[in-house]
């Protein structure tokens, strides 16, 4: 295995042992995304003015929210524990880049965001009794897939930021619901104010729950630039467009990781920023 | 006045330590961004499902009383998580101060700050998702706002105080700071909760002084006076006097068992 993926490995596998010796903290990550999708499966249920595919917005936005919460928190704690536990410098002094391990935990943590969309899918089958189909099970995994790295890859940034914060955690509560409500995940990004597009359009996962959605209903027409084309074509144009932006989220980290490592050491504010 | 000593300082040192790990401005911008984005996240969730101009009033301002739980739950009960995470709760079980003004003061700022949240929720819901105080009585809607941010902070204290008994507070803070979303009245009433859990969630929410809080605000904005809604702040303030009076004897029963066992920050 080649070195960088055996240090993406490892604190991947290091991150999940973590989560399983204290599985509890599973629960403030992914109880926000839970109780918003569980008041939105609600509030669709109230209001019997519209006619639109609510269960799937319910559904796939609260298993995308989970993962974003997921992310967004652990991005921000995983520098947080690291700090408090006095494991920092070592980190960051092993001969392993720094990048390649916040990047193994980020993909485990979105992976654990995925427990949500679990949960909601239950509540949504068994309370909210919504019917349920993934038209394309094969593309739905791959868009998943996809869509779970774009997320990680966008904690690797806000990563980057937090070493330099007291604040991480703070922050990522603060981040969480804008996050949610930029990306579409509960509602059509066409409800926002027309100057927060381009900030919804700069976000991978906002193309990665469009094509979720694509691939799970054939009735849903794409809310992004490709509405009024094929599912097909809007679906391959979802995908490509969020690698291009999930490669450039990746290789904005390792450049943000590089300087903030580099100030880091010259300025003496590891631990005291 | 040695009681009332114990209870300013322990108010204002369990204000002041939660800057341990939030900085100043870092807390003002989240006073901002979390009390708008959390209104902005269910009202926008309110327009796709088709509620018009009323569900947007309904639950803004839902969300603008929910936003002081924040302070008064979030806050409160973190106290106790950072004494554990601090090893300073041997130390302050090691005092000789009275321990209901010490247990009781460490919610009380809390209050205040709580109704700082609520004034800029308001104003976040009147000028950016144009909920109409015109009709509203001033002085109930003060009244209601100060009496909920007090009776909320008891069950802050509340969980706090369960909390003792746990290794890692933070997830009941977190866990009763989500929860009153669904079962207070927030962004919906009852009645469309799914009848499979309505005859539950009656019963929770009013063990939740955050319910009558609500009730009693959306009244006063639509004109309703003191008067009217006394019977509702009433049931509040006895809801949230149990909540303290819970709280402080599951706190005692903590001091109790950590006396007994050497058992405090492990639990």
């Amino acid at each position: 295995m080649p070195n960088t993926l055996r240090v993406i490995y490892s604190a991947f596998r290091m991150a999940m042992l973590y989560w399983m010796a204290d599985p509890q903290w599973i629960i403030p990550n992914v109880i926000a995304p839970f109780v918003f999708t569980a008041v939105a499966f609600t509030l669709f249920n109230a209001y019997e003015g519209s006619s639109g595919p609510f269960g799937l917005y319910a559904v796939l936005g609260g298993g995308m929210m989970g993962m974003w919460g997921n992310t967004i928190y652990s991005s921000g704690f995983a520098i947080s524990f690291e700090k408090w536990q006095g494991t920092l410098e070592e980190v960051m002094a092993a001969p392993s880049k720094f990048i390649h391990v916040i990047a193994g935990r980020s993909i485990s943590n979105a992976l654990f965001g995925l427990i949500n969309m679990v949960a909601v899918f239950i509540v949504g089958i068994f309370v909210f009794k919504i019917s349920l189909g993934i038209y394309d099970p094969i593309l739905f995994t791959i868009s998943l897939l996809l869509t779970l790295l774009s997320v990680s890859a966008l904690g690797l940034i806000f990563a980057s930021a937090f070493v330099l914060s007291r604040s991480a955690q703070t922050l990522t509560n603060g981040l969480e619901t804008p996050l949610y409500i930029i990306s579409g995940s509960m509602f059509p990004i066409a409800l926002l104010p027309f100057w927060s597009h381009p900030l919804a359009y700069i976000l991978g996962p906002t193309w990665g729950i469009d094509a979720i959605r694509l691939t799970t209903s054939q009735q849903y027409a794409s809310q992004t630039f490709w509405t009024g084309m094929g599912t097909n074509s809007a679906l391959f144009l979802d995908l490509t467009v969020m690698i291009l932006i999930t490669a450039a989220y990746a290789a904005i980290a390792t450049v943000l990781f590089k300087m903030v490592e580099t100030r880091a050491r010259t300025m003496g504010t590891l631990v005291e920023a | 006045m040695n009681n009332l000593r114990v209870f300013v300082s322990s108010a204002v040192f369990s204000f002041r330590a939660q800057f341990n790990w939030l900085s100043p401005s870092m807390w003002l911008t989240m006073k901002f961004v979390l009390s708008f984005s959390q209104m902005a996240f269910f009202v926008f969730v309110g327009i796709f499902s088709g509620g018009g101009a009323s569900a947007v009033s309904f639950i803004a301002i839902g969300n603008a009383m929910q936003s002081l739980s924040w302070n008064t739950v979030f806050s409160v009960v973190q106290i106790t998580g950072q004494d554990k995470w601090d090893g300073t709760l041997p130390l302050v079980l090691a005092t000789p101060a009275n321990r209901l003004p010490l247990f009781v003061g460490r919610a009380m700022v809390h209050v205040l700050d709580g109704l700082v949240s609520v004034a800029i929720s308001f104003a976040f819901a009147a000028f950016v998702f144009g909920v109409n105080f015109a009709h509203a009585d001033p002085f109930a809607l003060a009244v209601t706002v100060l009496l909920t941010s007090f009776t909320m902070a008891g069950f802050g204290l509340l969980i706090g105080g369960f909390s003792f008994h746990f290794r890692n507070p933070i997830v009941f803070a977190n866990i009763f700071t989500f929860i009153l979303l669904i079962f207070c009245g927030v962004n919906f009433p009852f009645s469309a909760l799914p009848r499979l859990v309505q005859p539950i969630s009656y019963a929770i929410s009013y063990a939740f002084p955050l319910t009558y809080g609500i009730n009693a605000a959306r009244q006063a904005i639509n004109g309703a006076s003191l008067f009217n809604i006394s019977p509702i702040l009433a049931e509040q303030i006895v809801v949230g006097l149990l909540s303290i009076a819970m709280g402080y004897l599951l706190f005692e029963s903590f001091e109790r068992s950590a006396r007994k066992t050497g058992k405090m920050e492990a639990q």
